[in-house]
């Protein structure tokens, strides 16, 4: 392979993978918008929504796009049941607490880490996706069917969840929660049902890129939400959290800078270009690629 | 009277829960992953421990007393090993222990162990670095698996001298046990008249995308691939190198032997070989004895590492006999004993490394079976 179609080659590999971090840099950002705090439990959303996908698969009945969405849906009703059992309580003392929510999202990280591992055991599971992955090969590069899938399904749901916040009813709502969610409720918006949604869209959006992870490499095991949930937390940190172009671009970004990071300087840096970026972003760019004003139009 | 027989009864009764009166237990501990990446392989230890204490003492134990196993978790984390070593060192009852299983992690609760005369005798790990510790006076150090030295020499003579493959891409977990097999391999190979043409690193556990390596390693033409590294990240390297619709040949040591191998990797695997030491269908009695207990009792094939768990048990309990139920008796031992177990004949050279023959192995049909060439 000639050094031109290697450098190709290796964008497309750090453009597939980015593309997976957006979608899970998302629902760190979605959350962060309205409501103030990371919530790390993300991460694991992302695991157990893959577990989900692994369990559906494993049944027999359902095919790939089947279990997808079954996962999808599995998630996103997790999504908000983690959302009213661990943060809603938290909340109704007020503003302020969003440190003490934090504490409650390490909480239900570690409790969905340790159930998975008490029903699924703690080894790593194929995921056995069914995908029949086709090689397509032009002018020296190999595209996997697999890879596209990735890259199409992170850019179509990234579109609609733009289109959706930018332009529905329910999208306003949510941007206007972000923006005071006192006055937002003073408007007459049910701000618990719109928090509900974010919750819900970012687990959707964590368990897709989860089945779209457990294809690609076909591993499948409950403390896959760690490596992932960072390197997404850092794609939300670098696009600005609460911003989420920004998590879409900054996501894309990192896997690019990781994959050619390791092609190139050095294979054993490779989870260490994200921190990179992560500790230069803090330094010099603390509001992000793209900057949210202070205080609103966060989402 | 009523309530005499109530105290009578009672008291009986105590005296049954304390059991009949016997000899004290004795105690020996494994410390390897139970949770976490390595777990398959970790709880392996554990039941191959098990297994050897159980059948020793339906034997009438050592001398006369039973041996108790306590089990561990260092979750592959060599600061939780450290901690580990602390406490059973502090447990007076503790004599020996088998652990850990990744060499960091060995190395990690090693000072401790040699400060409180505990034998840390590892079933699994195979870091060159535990040789120069073993080698110092008084290490308490110990393994029934054969290193990275002599496995890597041996799979780099096999790639370069028996096969013909002379460019090598070299792929290792960066941390002690890849390390170790890598700079033997920057070594042997080109001893053997080969060449590396790539050495590219990666973390277990952590990186699962592989393309970014593969794509560089492939653009080098080798002619073949050396894991330096353990099961899963093999399994991934080899289905993700079928993704980009290439299918190199790969080599390893035993990290890559198990039966999980085959499971992860499919037919991706098909092919791929490796060195080792203990093949749970091998046509030899003592093993297919112990792969008939074992499974029995397990409900799952035996793989490498109970077995070389199995055979530490084994080593332990004739020191004990020999030398006696205490720390520095089972160290005083440790040198002299000739122990045949399920993993060929235990002897132990001056660095506390066992001396034994590899074998070559490959995945052919779904099943690992000894290598035709």
């Amino acid at each position: 392979m000639q050094p031109l179609q290697q450098l190709v080659q290796q964008i497309i590999n750090g453009l597939v993978i980015g593309s997976v971090y957006s979608l899970v840099a998302l629902g760190y950002t979605m959350v962060f918008g309205i409501l103030g705090f990371i919530n790390f439990a993300h991460g694991d959303v992302f695991m157990i929504g893959t577990f989900f996908g692994l369990v559906l698969l494993g049944t027999g009945h359902f095919n790939f796009t089947a279990a997808l969405i079954g996962a999808a849906l599995l998630t996103g009703i997790a999504g908000v049941a983690i959302e009213v059992v661990a943060y809603r309580p938290v909340r109704r003392f007020g503003k302020g607490f969003e440190d003490t929510m934090l504490v409650s999202a390490i909480g239900v990280s570690i409790f969905l880490e340790t159930l998975a591992q008490i029903i699924w055991g703690t080894e790593t599971h194929a995921l056995n996706s069914g995908i029949h992955s086709v090689d397509f090969q032009f002018w020296g590069l190999n595209v996997s069917s697999i890879q596209i899938l990735i890259l199409v399904t992170g850019v179509v749901l990234m579109v609609v969840l733009h289109l959706f916040v930018t332009r529905t009813v329910t999208g306003a709502a949510m941007r206007a929660t972000a923006q005071n969610m006192l006055a937002a409720r003073l408007m007459g918006i049910g701000v618990n049902r719109i928090i509900a949604i974010t919750f819900a869209i970012g687990s959707v959006m964590a368990a897709v890129g989860g089945m779209m992870v457990g294809a690609y490499f076909d591993a499948v095991y409950p403390l896959m939400g760690w490596t992932a949930g960072i390197k997404a937390f850092t794609a939300a940190v670098l696009g600005g959290v609460g911003s989420i172009p920004g998590a879409m671009v900054a996501g894309v970004l990192i896997g690019l800078v990781e994959t050619l990071g390791s092609a190139y300087i050095s294979s054993g840096f490779r989870d260490g270009f994200a921190f990179i970026i992560l500790i230069l972003t803090l330094l010099f760019m603390p509001s992000g690629l793209f900057k949210a004003r202070k205080g609103e139009g966060k989402v | 009277m009523r309530l005499h027989l109530t105290a009578i009864a009672l008291a009986m009764l105590g005296l049954l829960a304390a059991g009949p009166v016997r000899a004290q237990d004795i105690t020996i501990a494994t410390a390897s992953p139970l949770t976490g990446t390595c777990a398959q392989d970790g709880n392996a230890i554990k039941n191959g421990a098990v297994l050897a204490a159980e059948i020793i003492n339906s034997k009438g134990g050592i001398n006369g007393r039973k041996i108790k196993v306590i089990s561990e978790d260092d979750r592959s984390d060599p600061k939780e090993a450290a901690t580990l070593a602390n406490k059973l060192t502090n447990d007076k009852d503790v004599i020996a222990v088998i652990g850990h299983y990744n060499s960091s992690c060995t190395l990690a609760g090693h000072p401790i162990y040699a400060r409180g005369h505990l034998l840390e005798l590892s079933p699994a790990s195979t870091s060159p670095a535990i040789s120069v510790e073993g080698a110092k006076p008084n290490s308490f150090l110990a393994r029934t698996i054969i290193t990275d030295a002599d496995q890597g020499d041996f799979v780099a003579k096999w790639m370069v001298k028996d096969r013909g493959f002379k460019k090598v891409a070299v792929l290792w977990e960066n941390d002690d046990y890849g390390l170790g097999l890598k700079e033997v391999m920057e070594k042997r190979v080109p001893a053997y008249g080969g060449q590396c043409v790539a050495v590219e690193s990666y973390y277990m556990g952590e990186t699962k995308d592989f393309r970014p390596i593969l794509t560089k390693v492939r653009g080098l033409n080798p002619d073949c691939i050396f894991i330096g590294g353990l099961y899963n990240e093999a399994a991934l390297v080899a289905k993700q190198a079928l993704d980009m619709g290439w299918k190199p040949l790969i080599f390893g040591t035993d990290g890559i032997f198990s039966p999980a191998l085959v499971k992860l990797g499919g037919p991706a695997v098909e092919g791929m070989m490796f060195s080792g030491i203990f093949l749970s269908d091998a046509p030899i009695p003592i093993v297919q004895e112990y792969s008939k207990a074992y499974q029995a009792k397990f409900n799952i094939e035996p793989s490498e590492f109970d077995a070389y768990s199995y055979d530490a048990m084994l080593v332990i309990a004739e020191c004990i006999k020999k030398g006696g139920a205490t720390r520095d008796g089972v160290w005083g031992q440790i040198h002299s004993v000739k122990v045949p177990g399920v993993t060929g004949l235990n002897v132990f050279n001056a660095s506390g490394d066992v001396v034994k023959d590899s074998i070559k192995m490959e995945v052919q049909n779904a099943k690992i079976v000894l290598a035709a060439k």
